[in-house]
């Protein structure tokens, strides 16, 4: 049989997957993960590679809580836990616009509130499976959409004025929820392989997958919302979301360093959303390859790239993170 | 065995509470969990090329054409090769299916594509496939185990686009967890990524799907949320049927799901500071720590064959019925 290198272009070897099935199952194991994880030759570990996924939970969480009930995690979810003895210390959040988001429908709200619960509970789900080894919440900055966007060249806002706000309708907020879901996909795919064989043996590997998989629900609920709200419109003019929201993937493609074509171009790890016009021109939903339909990964180095909005090599903390996550893997690299 | 009674659906009733799934004791290449999920893939293709193009995966028309999907050389030649049965073009009303119908096509399409050519000459052939009666068949299954659900008798997924979506519910999830619990099955590093890149995709088209009606009936009203239940309820039953050697303690058929339908949590779920709100289930995960299901391989035979896969505690191999008639094709190992 062929492998599949032809097929597939990854910056990591991918370890083997040898896990028993089973979610549950996977969940336990991960519990037991704190005090085995051996340091791998490269210099990190299980709980590093934990620790990073943590940091972007915690940044989706508080996003979605505050856009959900206009409050964040509880504060006993983001402090240093009993028995921690690294050196990250616990950040606040720069609130910046973040509010519940305004005008939401009943159906609308329970969107978000369902969205807001699976992230706060992944938060929860990797510190208890890091133990007292789960570095606390770093210092998030959600007034950074409003820059993000003067980036991605969405100079004005849909509306017309005023600038880039994803809590002032829940239009808006889908753009601003487009920002990270595509990309928390991708970052689950990069980050699996990190993992050593003895966590994969445990479970880790599985759990990270099926995390995944939640993460592309919600990147296809967005996804979904975007382009179907665009078609009830009838046009691009008058759903200006979907265009902001490819502005902002244009500006994730040319942020992931490495793999910086622009979005559905051969080498881009992007696929554009489209405006169908007829029952037979099709949507595009999923981000995936276009020859093969298999979906993208993303390096730990790229999306931290992203979160900080910077190319530069380099750098340790920007964006999102304005004292950088509170991760080994921190510092940008080529 | 080839259809889900009354009497099979009691004795799926019983079957399953316990949660620790026990792995199939086969055991297998990489090349056979390929297989396995190429003949789910050629499932889900022709289900929606039916949909999509009123044509099967390997016929080229005028409408498969236009959007781009690849037609399929059937090139797999281990097992035995069957013909495609039942399927329509689905008169879509409205843009938002239509194009997501056309969409999921040609990405379906691709992933046969790519998993003939990762397999080459290992490649099993297309095993015969029920499109068309399957539907009423489980339909029926599940308004025995759900009756409050009750899908309408003689459902057909072809109908208009309200049944087509009910029709890809029952594939997409399934799909989800078949290639997360094949996942760990794999060796090959390479294979392994196509594997967590096609996760991620059946993913994004579950979540696509279960999104779409949610907006269509977002308080349950129309009867799809309903369905949806009913769908779930009976995968889940299936699914705890196919844990062998686990054996019957409760009549009550789970008390842990592994499979939930569109109705919104049963309870409110706590939002961080500000106390606990109702909240959707457009994701389809464990709701304690919210990581998507796994299922390994009886638990999906036994789903796409309609209870064909398991007698009590023992593996029925090959499992066969509803979706898969004389059952998919597979390597010497077979699939159990």
């Amino acid at each position: 049989m062929k492998t599949l290198d032809s097929l597939v272009d990854k910056a990591f070897s991918r370890r083997n997957f040898i896990a028993g099935a089973g979610a549950l199952a996977a969940a336990t194991a991960v519990t037991g993960c704190g005090s085995s994880s051996t340091p791998a030759p490269n210099g990190y570990t299980d709980e590093d590679v934990l620790n990073f996924a943590l940091n972007l939970e915690y940044l989706e969480a508080q996003f979605y809580l505050y856009a959900a009930t206009g409050t964040g995690l509880a504060s006993t979810d983001t402090s240093t836990p009993s028995g921690y003895t690294g050196s990250y210390t616990e950040g606040s959040v720069t609130l910046g616009d973040a509010a519940q988001v305004a005008g939401l429908t009943g159906a609308q709200q329970e969107i978000l509130n369902e969205i807001a619960f699976e992230e706060q509970t992944h938060v929860l789900f990797l510190r208890t499976a890091l133990g007292a080894a789960a570095v606390p919440m770093p210092n998030i900055d959600l007034s950074f959409f409003g820059p993000l966007a003067v980036a991605a060249n969405i100079t004005t806002s849909p509306t017309g004025s005023g600038s880039f706000n994803p809590f002032s309708s829940f239009d808006y907020f889908l753009v601003g929820a487009f920002i990270f879901e595509d990309v928390g996909v991708t970052a689950y795919s990069g980050a699996a392989p990190l993992i050593s064989s003895a966590g994969v043996a445990s479970g880790l590997l599985t759990a990270a997958a099926g995390i995944l998989a939640v993460e592309a629900y919600h990147a296809g609920y967005v996804r979904t919302s975007l382009t179907g709200r665009a078609i009830a419109a009838g046009s691009a003019s008058a759903y200006p979301y979907l265009g902001a929201a490819n502005l902002v993937e244009a500006l994730r493609a040319s942020l992931t360093v490495g793999d910086s074509a622009a979005p559905s171009t051969p080498g881009s790890v992007e696929t554009l959303l489209t405006l169908p016009t007829s029952t037979t021109s099709p949507s595009a939903i999923v981000a995936a390859d276009p020859t093969t339909a298999v979906g993208f990964a993303r390096t730990v180095n790229q999306v931290h790239h992203i979160v900080y909005g910077s190319p530069t090599v380099g750098v340790s903390s920007g964006g999102f993170f304005p004292n950088g996550t509170n991760s080994i893997f921190s510092k940008t690299t080529a | 065995m080839l259809t889900l009674s009354a009497a099979s659906l009691a004795g799926l009733v019983i079957a399953g509470t316990a949660k620790s799934a026990k792995a199939a004791t086969a055991s297998y290449t990489d090349a056979d969990i390929l297989n396995f999920a190429l003949n789910l893939e050629y499932l889900e293709a022709n289900f929606y090329y039916a949909a999509a193009f009123g044509t099967t995966i390997d016929v080229a028309n005028g409408a498969s054409t236009a959007a781009g999907a690849p037609v399929i050389t059937l090139s797999g030649t281990v097992g035995t090769a069957g013909s495609v049965s039942g399927g329509s073009k689905v008169p879509f009303q409205t843009i938002q299916v239509g194009s997501y119908a056309t969409e999921t096509a040609v990405e379906e399409g691709k992933h046969v594509a790519t998993l003939l050519s990762a397999l080459g000459s290992s490649a099993v052939a297309q095993p015969a496939i029920n499109i068309g009666t399957a539907f009423q068949t489980l339909a029926a299954a599940a308004n025995q185990l759900t009756p409050s659900g009750n899908i309408p008798s003689g459902f057909s997924p072809y109908a208009n686009d309200d049944t087509f979506l009910i029709g890809a519910y029952i594939f997409e999830d399934v799909g989800v967890t078949a290639y997360h619990g094949a996942a760990s099955l794999l060796t090959s590093s390479s294979n392994l990524s196509v594997a967590a890149g096609i996760l991620g995709v059946e993913a994004y088209h579950a979540g696509l799907i279960r999104t779409t009606l949610n907006y269509l009936d977002p308080t349950g009203s129309l009867g799809l949320v309903g369905y949806t239940t009913s769908i779930s309820n009976l995968r889940n039953a299936l699914s705890q049927a196919g844990l062998l050697g686990v054996p019957p303690s409760s009549t009550s058929y789970d008390a842990n799901p592994d499979d939930y339908g569109l109705a919104t949590f049963s309870t409110p779920k706590p939002l961080g500071g500000a106390g606990s709100a109702t909240a959707t289930r457009i994701v389809d995960a464990n709701p304690s720590n919210v990581v998507a299901f796994a299922r390994n391989t009886t638990q999906v035979l036994n789903i796409v064959t309609g209870g064909g896969a398991v007698n009590g505690t023992t593996a029925v191999s090959p499992a066969k019925g509803v979706f898969f008639p004389n059952g998919m094709n597979a390597g010497p190992n077979g699939f159990k």
